[in-house]
């Protein structure tokens, strides 16, 4: 099979050309040792080709790791034989630095003796305000063949298709220049002079485009527009999955409901129950909400806001070491870790992202609502305060909250001031694109290739979590004893180490068991306690907990240690996945672990004194 | 008059002079490479306030520099 590769630096419209050169039909692969994806997929026009969609790169000179990566994947594939060609697309409103990094790639390719087609996109634009693209000139002082096009409208779409025949690009090779002699500074001073003679003359922005940022970032108009983006980034996360979650939730209680009647009581049947259907529930209730996020995020990228947002957040956030890019990502942690990790894809410095990474999972997630409302319903007295201003709950509501997103962003603080400084950041240099609208079918697929992403990456490891959890707490007396089974006596094992905050081994159970999810605590403590649905009606084991005499400094330990402690096997997973290593989250889990307890235990101490 | 990226008023216009010493190599590259070249001219187009990254304008493209690069760059105030 032989092979076409389509380079070019972000925002020139790449993913654009590739998705109308091959259709729907194309594979995402993870990129072998970076957060990119790389899709490839036959060749609509002549399926006998495939394309090579690489990850958009800004130059062949990298600065960080990942880049290098990228850069070195690049090379090594122009050393294989079934690579006929490289397409570089470029965008011909922006030509000098389109035409710096084609140069570059052109060295290499020179190098390799591979041919090459450059495709000058964005040729609408040019149209547009009457201004002309001189390809023949740039063909002739290139030496390669050079098709202007749109991947918007589709102009010159098939005069590409054709030019794209391995015979026909080889013999329209005639490089003038020994690009492997030029130095980098002639490189560009060459791209500079090119763009001059070759190039639109003018003004190509849009002048809608500084009308706009002066409205997104003036600071009252642009504030209010940004608390309005996120609360409906924030808002749609919760209402447009919530449906889609009880729907697959609904559509498994059917399956399970014609399913387990055909089988006979006993083990098989209560496995396929609790770990099958509850197994796959717990992974799938995610789905939904990864879909819904992906396509939000991806509306504000191509929109052209998500840069903005970046320029807002900026300067607040580089105080707790971050980037304006990590808000998305924690805001969507605020819902939910799993989707804000994936969205922490958008933050380009590998440094910032991995940054990132530890705060998320420190964020408020819904998960851990359930576990808030039952123990401050158990502990703090349904009063008001200030005068009938708030009530106390809601007021300690909120200030767990508060607690959990001030502990993330104390982390990233630490960690970035006193933390390993590694290479791998990049300077805050965003490109800001013009405003679009966005393209509708890409997204969507993007966001069908997210959600199977996880399924196939985090499913097996959080089904298998489920099964071990489920065996423990099930066996050696088949179910009928929570208490007495390893579970339970793994729990009266670590008793002692709940000891020191008031808590005894029923807590310890259902601490371990939240390690699928944070809100099974509370129906597990239910069942410890023999009060079946708890996850649905509270108020039962509400009052068995206060009449357990429970102090309060339990309770306060154990909203700490709820906050902080990252014991969630489907963020462990997903972190694993998508940070290419294994040292991030297990680090993570330890340090949280530790910190957690620590201050569960100050907590304690503290409330104590009163 | 020599003065930083980051001292550029919006609306005015300067051209690059280089970079500073403090610069990490490999950034320099790429700021180059971006546009910002000795003798590019380059232009203030907004200001947001309260410390945020300001946006310039290079050939046809918009970047947003944050103080801890801008200030890195100097340039010559022209007009
Ligand atoms: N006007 C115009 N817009 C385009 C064209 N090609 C791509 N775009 C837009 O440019 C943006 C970036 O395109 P994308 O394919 O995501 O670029 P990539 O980062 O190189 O993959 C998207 O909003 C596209 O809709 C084109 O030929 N004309």
């Amino acid at each position: 099979m032989s092979e076409a590769l389509i380079i070019g630096t972000p925002n020139s419209g790449k993913s654009l050309l590739f998705n109308r050169l091959t259709g729907m039909n194309q594979k995402v692969a993870n990129f072998p040792g970076i957060t990119v994806d790389i899709s490839y997929g036959p060749m609509l026009a002549n399926p006998a080709l495939e394309l090579v969609d690489f990850p958009g790169v800004y130059s062949l000179h990298s600065i960080s790791e990942e880049e290098r990566i990228a850069v070195r994947a690049f090379k090594k594939s122009l050393a294989d034989e079934h690579l006929d060609y490289v397409i570089c697309i470029l965008d011909a409103s922006r030509l000098e630095k389109g035409l710096h990094f084609a140069m570059q790639v052109l060295r290499e390719c020179q190098l390799h003796g591979k041919p090459m087609l450059i495709a000058a996109n964005m040729i609408d634009v040019l149209t547009k305000h009457d201004m002309h693209l001189d390809t023949r000139g740039l063909e002739r002082s290139l030496g390669v063949p050079v098709l202007p096009i749109s991947a918007k409208t589709g102009q010159g779409l098939r005069e590409l298709e054709q030019a794209m025949d391995k015979n026909q690009v080889s013999q329209h090779q005639h490089v003038p220049v020994n690009f492997k002699a030029i130095s980098d500074v002639e490189l560009r001073r060459m791209a500079h002079n090119l763009a001059e003679d070759c190039g639109p003359k003018g003004d190509l922005l849009i002048r809608s485009q500084a009308r706009l940022d002066a409205f997104f970032l003036h600071t009252w108009t642009g504030g209010a527009a940004f608390f309005l983006i996120m609360y409906l980034l924030f808002q749609s996360i919760f209402t447009w999955s919530a449906p889609a979650m009880d729907a697959v939730g609904a559509s498994l209680a059917w399956m399970a409901a014609l399913v387990l009647p055909l089988i006979t009581p006993g083990v098989i049947r209560d496995f396929v129950k609790d770990a099958l259907f509850g197994g796959i529930g717990a992974f799938l209730v995610f789905v939904p909400q990864i879909f819904v996020l992906t396509m939000v995020v991806g509306i504000l990228e191509d929109s052209g806001y998500l840069a903005r947002a970046a320029v807002i957040c900026h300067q607040p956030l580089r105080i707790f070491g971050l980037t304006g890019k990590s808000f998305i990502p924690m805001l969507s942690g605020v819902a939910c870790a799993i989707p804000g990790i994936y969205a922490a894809r958008t933050v380009d410095s590998p440094y910032k992202r991995w940054l990132t990474y530890f705060a998320i999972p420190l964020m408020p997630c819904s998960a851990r609502l359930p576990v808030y409302t039952l123990i401050i319903a158990a502990f703090i007295p349904a009063r008001e305060a200030l005068g009938g201003l708030v009530g106390l709950q809601g007021l300690a509501m909120f200030m767990v909250y508060f607690f959990g997103m001030m502990c993330g962003l104390l982390v990233t603080s630490l960690v970035s001031r006193v933390g390993p400084h590694s290479q791998q950041d990049m300077p805050f240099v965003l490109e800001m694109p013009p405003y679009r609208l966005p393209s509708w079918k890409p997204l969507l697929r993007n966001s069908w290739n997210r959600a199977r992403h996880f399924v196939t990456k985090a499913g097996a490891i959080i089904f298998l979590v489920t099964v071990i959890i489920w065996i423990l707490g099930y066996f050696p007396n088949g179910g009928t004893d929570l208490g007495a089974s390893w579970l339970g006596r793994m729990g009266k094992i670590i008793e002692p180490i709940f000891r020191p905050l008031g808590l005894d081994w029923k807590y310890g159970v259902a601490l371990l068991s939240s390690f699928l999810a944070r809100e099974v605590f509370v129906g597990t403590l239910g069942t410890l306690y023999g009060i079946e649905g708890a996850d649905n009606d509270m108020v039962p084991l509400v009052d068995q907990i206060q009449s357990s005499g429970l102090p309060v400094a339990s309770g306060v330990a154990l909203l700490i240690m709820f906050a902080i402690a990252l014991q969630c096997v489907s963020t462990l997973a997903i972190l694993r996945k998508e940070s290419n290593s294994l040292k991030l989250p297990v680090q993570m889990f330890i340090a949280y672990a530790v910190f957690s307890y620590c201050a569960a235990w100050i907590g304690y101490q503290v409330v104590q004194l009163f | 008059m020599i003065k930083t990226l980051w001292e550029l008023m919006q609306g005015e216009k300067c051209l690059v002079q280089g970079f500073s010493q403090a610069l990490d190599e490999s950034y320099r590259v790429r700021l180059m490479e971006l546009g910002f070249h000795p003798g590019e001219q380059v232009t203030c187009v907004q200001v947001p306030r309260l410390g945020a990254p300001k946006l310039y304008r290079v050939n046809n493209t918009i970047y947003s520099l944050d103080d801890s690069v801008a200030t890195l760059v100097d340039i010559r105030v022209s007009e």
